[in-house]
């Protein structure tokens, strides 16, 4: 059985009188520890779906389960235990009035978990797992490089030790030496730790380097479902992942 | 002779900490051409294409042996002759259409509000012009477009009517920093033939800023490839994946592609020696 089963989910907002149907019946299913990747172009409501499973935007038809059980209506500490989001930037993502140390330390705080001296291991120990030096534990974010921040991202999302990780689009904000660096930590950790990721870009090349199997999107709805194998022999269907293929492999195939 | 000529360019900011080089003598020419600046956040590309127009404010400090446009000499005119090269002479676009269109304006004011005021055209005459930008930027209803407001434009559109408000006083040389960069893939490639297809018809020349190696290598002449203000590598745009300096060899080789192996992505070891 897949961890992670979403079944014709629906979100609709009430924006300003307007009617917005963000996501239109899209169904997919992530198996345990594997790596799942939503592309599309902005608009598309792939953030929605991360968003939704969070949360954070109304689920108005359909179904999200993990391990099989719907998630409450009201996603309580259990689920933040096992379910942890990084976002796209890392510069409003982070309190900028709150050194690295309370910020790798308030989910521990929230769920009452490593008091005192333990807790501060805790934050050192996340620190290394991220590839960041003990020296910025008292540090602000804006004493931080982008890709350091995202970092410490990471290492928030990682502190409850949660089995499932949702990134929208983790790297986009990054320069492309900072988001090779970021990719590669990113995989070790899954590999380490045995995560499952949900993961959102725009970017096809970066879903195809990190995900086992992909959806892409388009106006709310999902075009077509592929896997590695299948993107890598071109043998898709949809028109629009032909398109959104053409446009990222022009861009490469150039340069070569 | 060169369109633009420029040697030993210095962008230098006053900090509490003491003066930053943001630009650390850099030198190039430009002519009719499409000429590529590429590098990484803090490289200094964006402070090399501003300090043509001396777009920079205190404390930032622009110095230069040499400045020079079509023989003006750029670190040397007064303010009121830089202002009239400005748009009309040297136009410039940037990143994002959200936040240089007024968005309380609508399209068709804001593009002829220049030609009014400055040429002193008639109301009728300036809306003509302006029908024609759009149409020349592919727009498929200007007249619909001129009574939009800036927040009924998708990105891509509204990267259009920049590149159409910026064309109109037909400049010789047009900056444009990262314009397609917040745009979507399928998108991008749009706006790029257009572009592409002005600077063939006009005769312009431009220079190309953007963070993307693979696009700029696509479509620029020349690129020039700067690393914390300096220029460490001119390569012809078609010849990229010959480059020498490890550090562009590095920003090549560090994106994944589709179909590559699952590896650890190749990271970039930053060398002190970059700096010399």
């Amino acid at each position: 059985m897949a961890l992670i089963e979403i079944d014709d989910l629906h979100v609709t907002f009430d924006a300003k009188g307007r009617h917005v149907h963000a996501v239109r019946g899209v169904s997919l299913a992530v198996a345990a520890r594997a790596s799942y990747g939503l592309v599309g172009e902005s608009g598309s409501g792939k953030s929605t779906i991360l968003r939704a499973i969070c949360g954070m935007a109304p689920v108005t038809g359909g179904e999200i389960r993990i391990d099989g059980r719907a998630i409450p209506a009201r996603r309580d500490r259990a689920f933040a235990r096992r379910v942890q989001m990084v976002f796209q930037d890392p510069y409003a993502s982070l309190h900028p009035r709150h050194t690295i140390d309370r910020t790798l330390g308030e989910p521990l705080r929230i769920h009452g978990v490593a008091r005192g001296t333990e807790r501060g291991r805790r934050i050192l120990r996340a620190l290394e797992d991220v590839g960041l030096d003990p020296a910025f534990r008292f540090r602000f974010p804006h004493q931080l490089s982008g890709g350091q921040r995202q970092r410490v991202a990471i290492a928030r999302a990682l502190m409850l030790e949660p089995e499932i990780l949702l990134l929208d689009e983790p790297t986009s904000a990054l320069d492309a030496s900072v988001q090779a660096e970021a990719l590669n930590l990113l995989s070790r950790l899954r590999a380490e730790r045995g995560l499952t990721f949900l993961m959102v870009s725009h970017d096809l090349a970066v879903i195809d380097h990190m995900c086992d199997r992909l959806t892409v999107m388009k106006e709310g709805r999902a075009v077509e479902a592929l896997d590695h194998a299948q993107l890598a022999r071109h043998d898709m269907k949809a028109d629009y992942t032909r398109e959104l293929f053409a446009a990222t492999t022009e861009r490469i195939a150039a340069a070569e | 002779m060169s369109l633009l000529e420029i040697e030993d360019l210095r962008v230098t900011f006053a900090t509490e900490a003491g003066p930053v080089e943001a630009v650390r003598g850099v030198s190039f020419s430009l002519s009719r051409e499409r000429l590529g600046i590429v590098g990484e956040s803090g490289s200094g590309k964006t402070m090399t294409g501003r300090s043509v127009l001396r777009l920079i404010r205190a404390p930032g400090r622009i110095e230069a042996r040499r400045m020079s446009f079509d023989g003006i000499d750029l670190a040397r005119i007064p303010e009121r002759e830089m202002r009239a090269l400005r748009g009309r002479r040297i136009a410039m676009v940037m990143q994002d259409p959200k936040y240089s269109l007024n968005p309380v304006m609508r399209v068709g004011r804001q593009l002829t509000e220049g030609l009014r005021l400055r040429d002193g055209m008639s109301a009728r005459a300036a809306r003509a012009k302006a029908l024609e930008a759009l149409e020349a930027v592919q727009i498929r209803d200007p007249e619909r477009v001129l009574e939009a407001y800036p927040h009924e434009l998708s990105g891509g559109m509204g990267q259009r009517v920049m590149i159409a408000m910026m064309l109109i006083p037909e400049p010789d040389l047009l900056i444009a920093d990262e314009p397609t960069s917040a745009l979507d893939v399928t998108v991008q490639a749009e706006v790029l033939r257009i572009l592409d297809g002005l600077v063939r018809e006009r005769g312009m020349g431009l220079m190309f800023i953007s963070h993307d190696l693979n696009l700029v290598s696509r479509f620029c002449d020349r690129v020039l490839v700067m690393y914390r203000g300096r220029i460490v590598e001119e390569i012809e745009a078609n010849r990229l994946s010959q480059a020498q300096h490890p550090y562009t060899r590095g920003l090549l080789n560090c994106l994944p592609t589709i179909g590559g192996p699952r590896q650890p992505l190749p990271t970039l070891t930053r060398d002190a020696a970059w700096l010399e």
